[in-house]
Parts: structure tokens; C-alpha cells; sequence
């Protein structure tokens, strides 16, 4: 047998070698496949949990008031950077504070976290360095205004909802994160895989609120101007639709602890004289009192058990409908006493007072509102003068805006739909009546008796002169902690209805501790929501229907002034009541100051015929005219083109409605 | 065919196997890069975008250009009298 040649050893060898890497390959492969499997998996897969989006914010007419927006955390892991004085100075430069990184490195540490969240473009220089990690953080941003985020509330660092409708829908609003799957690229950076996702992040889904942003912004603004100027501490404004409970605003105003909260409905307060309606409903509702029945007032001075009421209106003899007026506090207990207490505690909790209204707000009080059982002796007397009971202003406007509707007492909502991320509609609000407080007929005796109120009563300051408002205004003396009722401190308000015919808001505004000498509602809180309303009829969308506003103006500026158009408005209605008689009482207000006229030259009222609607406006307020637009048969003018008026003087513009 | 020519045409084959499946995964991870660095891109500008937005309704809001208005043009609400509603019109919505 011949000796193998060299050839045939190093070619066996090369065959063992070759049979010993299939084998072990085969071991690898086969045998620990899977193990090894893992291991590169591990390697370069990791695992990591993709928020989902936080949703969206809406005001009724879906402008953006709370968004989210992605953000990063930076952190620095040490034994990856290569050169550490250059990741430095790219912090640096970057504008990040690099104070942190310094410290760990004294320290020795491996990992160390930047404080703060950055906006993604503002590092990306950062990105390609070993060692600097990212982790998304969802940010939210918030409309600038302060009231609105009030409303909406917070989320603290952590992205837990703090207050607000943050919290308050914070299952709906958060959405349900995701594990995700991300490959590790060669510096250990993720990458998206195909197949990464087993199921992606749900964003949240999307609700809009009742609120009107430009409405919101009018009632913060002039609420602003007003606390400024008038020294007070603080105020809300509170406007809502009776027909719907839509609520269009809610504007509030602190400083100090409560400057964050939303005092509009976190805050009860005493109503003062704004509560008088509801004890003349009641007495209407419970046929213990007409209208027009007069009762003895005693020069506005009563003594009752104890204590002694006075009116800042003295009259001998006042009408339930005039004691409405002037707000008298003598005719309103006489009257009141004809209710028992149990008649007045269940006239106010059937408004909604002592109890929440149901807004998806956090931290709502349901106010104050006693048994009788726990009344004291002055309490019958002082609760029909809007005292010992705290109402917030949202559950005040609520039973107003019951007045407003023809007697319902509407739950007032402040969502308006919630949409998920595919668009479809979870919730979308309906008006619910929560139940009738008074019947239409008495509603509208209501409205009528608020109309005077406004006309020729404590509130004149609230009137417009286009349009009819209704209203009560109220001056409610306020506690100091730990010295009861303090003097020069009130809470001075007013609400009101517009227009008065058919109102399409119901506006609260109270403002607290007023400085100086003027703190009646009906001095300070009335004038604010005529500004208010004033800037609403000017503003572009202001949840005003314009159509609805164009008869009531026609109706409220026909001739003869506002004065018959407002009595045919209400009085067309059945009333429960007679005519109120000549009165024999004198009632003596102090006289309006009367500007003296301006002299301005008369002029030509000039040729419309063949212009467009707005361009006779646009003509007629050029020469100095104010326009009232009426249906006629064809473009017109009264007094007619070529005639001489005074500047200023209102010129019906005729134009044919198609 | 001779058996090394086989032999031969079979490590080709692998060989040219090997280089797509390494050429596919490079081009993969490239296109994944590129995703990943678009999706960030998207969500800076979008991040952006919110940002500009909210700065922009700052700026528009009735707090900050009321008072420009009224200090510094002598500008004012105008009066319910001084607002006239147009009926709108029939055929195109326009009075």
C-alpha cells in the first residue's frame, strides 16, 4: 500500500476542516438555531412604546384652543461619546446648557438627563453624535388666552391632566400608545422596521367645545379693562344660550391663588337682588301675587325681626312688577312672606342652586342652598334678598337663560361634539331640558318685568339703542374672612337678555370689591355688558343669528321709538296679568344728564336708486347718516333722495326683499 | 461540462445570491434611514407649524390688538346704531 502523497493529507484535512464547518454550522443553524436567533434579535431589535397623540381642542367653530406637538428629552450616555469636550460644545452651540453633562462627568456617572423639553430644529445638529439619545415627548399648546385656559386646564410635566377639560375628558381626550418594534442601525440609533408595529398608537380623539373664541376674547378683554379701571378684585362673564345651554364664554378674572382657576363656576357667590325675579316667578307661578298688585313699601324702610331693610328707592307703595324695578328690598320680603320657607328652598333648588350643573369641569361647586330646617330666623327674609344662599355664576345664567326660553331650565353643556380620529362622531349635545321652573306665560311677564328693569329702572346703563335688553342688576354686600359683612365690600352684577324679544344670550357680569364709590350692578356691572354686547354686534362671529337680530332690530327701532315696540313684543303674548293701572305712588330717580347736541349742519339725502344694498349703506353713512334698513318695494330712502335731514338723523332705507 | 466548471458556475451563483441579499438589506436600511429622518422632518415642521399658528392667534387676538387700536389709531367698538345688518340676498348669498 503506497503511502498517501502530500496532496491527499492536505486535502483530507481540507475535507475535516470543511465537514467540521458544515457540522458546526449545521449545530448553529439547526440544533441552537433559535437560541441564537434571540440573541441577534436582541441585539438589534428593542422594544419601545410609541405615545399616541393627545387630541385636539376645538372652540364651535373648530379653531384650534389646545394642540399637542411633538418635543424631545435629551440625555447624554457617557461611555458612548467619543469626544466628550466636542459633544460640549455642540450642546452649546445648540444653546442648550451643557452644565449638567459637566457634572456627570465630575461625578462619573453613565447617563445623564438635560432638564427641559427642545424643539426638535432647534437640535437637530445634535443628531448624528454618539451618545446623545431622544426620547418624543408630546407637548401641548394652548390658545394664548387666559380664560380659555381656565376652561381647558392643564397636564403637568408627565402629561397628567391637572384641571379643566383636560381632566375632566382625559379618556377621551388621551389616546392608547403602542409597543413598537425599532431596529438598531450601526451607531445604535433606532430604525423603523416594517413589521414593527403590531398594532400603531391610537391618537385621541377630538372635542369641541360650545365656546365662541371671538366671543371669549370680548368678554376677557373688556372683563380686563373693567377690573382695572374700577379697582375691583377680580370678575366673571358668563354668556350662554337659553334655547340650547350652549355656554359661548366664560371669562374670569383673579389675582392671587385663584388666578388659575375657573372662578365662574369653582366660586359661589351671594346673588344680592339678581335672585328678586325668581321670588316674583314663584309668587306668579303659585297665584300669590300679581303684577300689578301694590303693596305698602313704607318709604323703602322696614323693620323685621330685628334687623331693619331699606331701599335706595323710596316709594310709599311699590308693584310686584315695580319692586322688580327698582329693586326694592322692602317689597320684595312684604311680597315674599306669602311663600313659606319650604316654597322658597324648592323654588331655588328647582332652578339648579345647591347643586352642580353637570359641566365636565373639575372642582364645580353646587354653591349653597339649605334646608329650612337649618334656617335661622332671618334666614326666610335675607335668602329673598339673595342672601345666606351662594350660587356660581354658570347655575345663575342657567335659571336666567330659564326665563330667556319661555320656563325651562336647561342643563348647560360646554361640549359641543366629540369626533374620533377617523371623524366619526362620539357625542354630539343636545339641548335637555332638565325641567320646566315656570310656564311661558309667566316667563314672559318675567321678560317683560326685566325689559323695565333696563328701560327705566336700576339698570339703564345696560341699554342699547338699537335693540331692547332685559335684565336685573344686583349689589350684594361681601364677607371678609373672619369679619362677616365688611363695609365698601360688594359684589356688584347684572344680568341680562338679548335682544329682549327673543334672546340669544344670557350675559352674567359680576365683578368683586369694586373700589371708590361706585359699586351698584347696575352702575358698573350693566355698562360692561353693554360694551360687551356692543362688540358682539361688531364682531365678525360672535354666535349672534344676524337674521334673527334684523327683525328684532326692525321691530325694537320702529317708529315711536323702542318704548311700543318692546310692549307689543312681550304684550302680544298671553299674559297672566291686567294691565298695570296709573299708579298713585311717586317714585323719584335722580334725572338723566343729558349731553348737550352737537351742532352739526343739515344735509342732502342722496340718490340710491340703482345701487346695490350695501353700496346706499356705504352712500347714506358717507353723508353722515345713520341707516335703518325696512322692506319696501323698491330701493328707497325716507325722507326721500334730494331732501335735506339732519346729520345724524336715521334715514329708512327701502329695499325689496326677494 | 466538466465537474470543476460546475463547481465554479455554483459558487457564482452563491456569490451573486449573497450580494443581492446584502445589496437589499444596505438599500433597505438606507431607505429606512431616510424614512426615519423624514418622519422626524415631518414632525419638526409640524411641531413648527403648531407653534406659528399659536404665535399667530397671539398676535390677531382682540387682548393684543384691541388696546393698538384704541391707544394708538383712536379707534372704538362702534355703537348698536352705527351696525346695520344687510338682509342677505336671495341669488347669491351677497346683498
Amino acid at each position: 500500500m503506497a503511502a498517501p502523497n502530500r496532496v491527499a493529507i492536505v486535502h483530507g484535512v481540507l475535507v475535516l476542516f470543511a465537514v467540521a464547518l458544515v457540522v458546526r454550522a449545521a449545530k448553529v443553524q439547526i440544533i441552537d438555531g433559535k437560541q441564537w436567533s434571540e440573541r441577534a434579535k436582541r441585539q438589534q431589535f428593542f422594544t419601545s412604546s410609541a405615545p399616541a397623540p393627545r387630541g385636539d381642542i376645538l372652540d364651535a367653530g373648530g379653531k384650534p384652543l389646545v394642540e399637542s406637538r411633538e418635543l424631545v428629552k435629551i440625555a447624554v450616555a457617557l461611555p458612548e461619546v467619543r469626544d466628550t469636550a466636542f459633544a460640549i460644545r455642540a450642546l452649546r452651540s445648540s444653546r442648550l446648557d451643557a452644565t449638567p453633562v459637566r457634572a456627570a462627568i465630575a461625578r462619573k456617572r453613565r447617563w445623564v438627563e438635560l432638564p427641559g423639553l427642545h424643539d426638535p430644529a432647534r437640535i437637530s445638529s445634535l443628531v448624528k453624535l454618539n451618545g446623545i439619545h431622544f426620547t418624543p415627548v408630546l407637548q401641548r399648546v394652548y390658545a394664548p388666552s387666559g380664560g380659555v385656559r381656565r376652561i381647558v386646564g392643564g397636564l403637568d410635566g408627565k402629561g397628567i391632566p391637572l384641571d379643566g377639560i383636560e381632566l375632566g375628558l382625559d379618556t377621551v381626550l388621551r389616546g392608547d400608545s403602542a409597543p413598537v418594534t425599532l431596529a438598531r442601525n450601526r451607531d445604535g440609533r433606532a430604525l423603523e422596521t416594517p413589521d414593527g408595529w403590531s398594532n400603531p398608537p391610537r391618537p385621541g380623539s377630538t372635542v369641541t367645545l360650545t365656546i365662541n373664541s371671538g366671543l371669549q376674547d370680548i368678554c376677557e378683554r373688556e372683563l380686563s379693562v373693567a377690573v382695572d379701571s374700577l379697582g375691583a378684585t377680580g370678575g366673571d362673564i358668563v354668556v350662554m344660550n337659553p334655547h340650547t345651554g350652549e355656554i359661548l364664554a366664560m371669562a374670569t378674572n383673579r389675582a392671587g391663588r385663584s388666578a388659575w382657576a375657573n372662578t365662574a363656576i369653582t366660586e359661589p357667590f351671594e346673588p344680592g337682588s339678581t335672585l328678586k325675579p325668581f321670588v316674583a316667578a314663584a309668587l306668579l307661578t303659585r297665584g300669590r301675587a300679581r303684577p300689578d298688585e301694590i303693596i305698602p313699601t313704607f318709604n323703602g324702610k322696614l323693620e323685621l325681626d330685628g334687623r331693619t331693610i331699606v331701599d335706595m328707592h323710596k316709594a310709599p307703595r311699590l308693584s310686584l312688577a315695580d319692586v322688580i324695578r327698582f329693586s326694592s328690598n322692602v317689597g320684595i320680603v312684604q311680597f315674599g312672606q306669602r311663600l313659606t320657607p319650604r316654597e322658597k328652598f324648592d323654588t331655588f333648588r328647582d332652578l339648579g342652586f345647591g347643586m352642580a350643573s353637570g359641566v365636565p369641569l373639575p372642582a364645580e361647586s353646587p354653591g349653597t342652598l339649605r334646608e329650612p330646617a337649618s334656617w335661622s330666623r332671618q334666614t326666610p327674609a335675607s335668602i329673598l334678598l339673595g342672601y345666606e344662599i351662594a350660587v356660581t355664576p354658570l347655575q345663575l345664567v342657567a335659571a336666567y337663560a330659564a326665563i330667556a326660553n319661555g320656563g325651562e331650565l336647561l342643563e348647560p353643556h360646554l361640549v359641543k361634539e366629540i369626533r374620533s380620529p377617523e371623524g366619526e362622531v362620539l357625542y354630539r349635545a343636545q339641548p335637555r331640558t332638565v325641567r320646566r321652573v315656570m310656564s311661558r306665560e309667566i316667563a314672559l311677564a318675567m321678560r317683560e318685568m326685566l325689559l323695565a328693569v333696563v328701560r327705566e329702572g336700576t339698570a339703564t346703563k345696560a341699554d342699547l339703542e338699537t335693540f331692547a335688553v332685559a335684565g336685573k342688576s344686583g349689589t350684594a354686600r361681601r364677607t371678609s374672612l373672619n369679619a362677616g359683612y365688611t363695609a365698601g365690600n360688594y359684589t356688584a352684577s347684572f344680568v341680562g337678555l338679548f335682544p329682549a324679544e327673543d334672546p340669544q344670550y344670557v350675559v352674567l357680569v359680576k365683578l368683586d370689591s369694586p373700589s371708590g364709590s361706585r359699586y351698584a350692578g347696575g352702575d358698573i356691572a350693566a355698562p360692561v355688558t353693554r360694551i360687551v354686547l356692543r362688540a358682539a354686534l361688531a364682531a365678525r362671529d360672535a354666535a349672534l343669528d344676524r337674521e334673527g337680530l334684523l327683525a328684532a332690530g326692525e321691530s325694537a327701532a320702529a317708529p315711536a321709538s323702542r318704548q311700543r315696540s318692546a310692549d307689543t313684543s312681550i304684550k302680544s303674548a298671553e299674559r297672566v296679568s291686567e294691565p298695570v293701572p296709573p299708579s298713585s305712588y311717586v317714585v323719584h330717580l335722580p334725572p338723566k344728564p343729558k349731553p348737550a347736541p352737537a351742532v352739526r349742519p343739515p344735509r342732502m339725502i342722496p340718490d340710491v336708486a340703482g345701487l346695490t344694498l350695501r353700496g346706499a349703506v356705504r352712500a347714506l353713512h358717507a353723508r353722515g347718516f345713520q341707516v335703518r334698513v325696512v322692506t319696501a318695494a323698491t330701493m328707497s330712502t325716507s325722507p326721500a333722495a334730494g331732501a335735506i335731514a339732519a346729520a345724524g338723523s336715521v334715514v329708512h332705507l327701502g329695499y325689496p326683499r326677494e | 461540462m466538466r465537474g470543476r466548471n460546475v463547481v465554479g458556475l455554483i459558487l457564482a451563483g452563491f456569490l451573486l445570491v449573497a450580494l443581492a441579499i446584502v445589496w437589499r438589506r444596505t438599500i433597505g436600511i438606507a431607505q429606512s434611514d431616510a424614512l426615519t429622518a423624514l418622519d422626524a422632518r415631518k414632525v419638526q415642521l409640524q411641531g413648527e407649524r403648531v407653534r406659528l399658528e399659536s404665535e399667530i392667534r397671539a398676535a390677531s387676538s382682540r387682548q393684543r390688538l384691541g388696546e393698538v387700536a384704541e391707544n394708538r389709531l383712536g379707534m372704538r367698538i362702534p355703537s348698536d346704531n352705527q351696525v346695520v345688518f344687510l338682509p342677505r340676498s336671495a341669488q347669491d348669498g351677497r346683498p
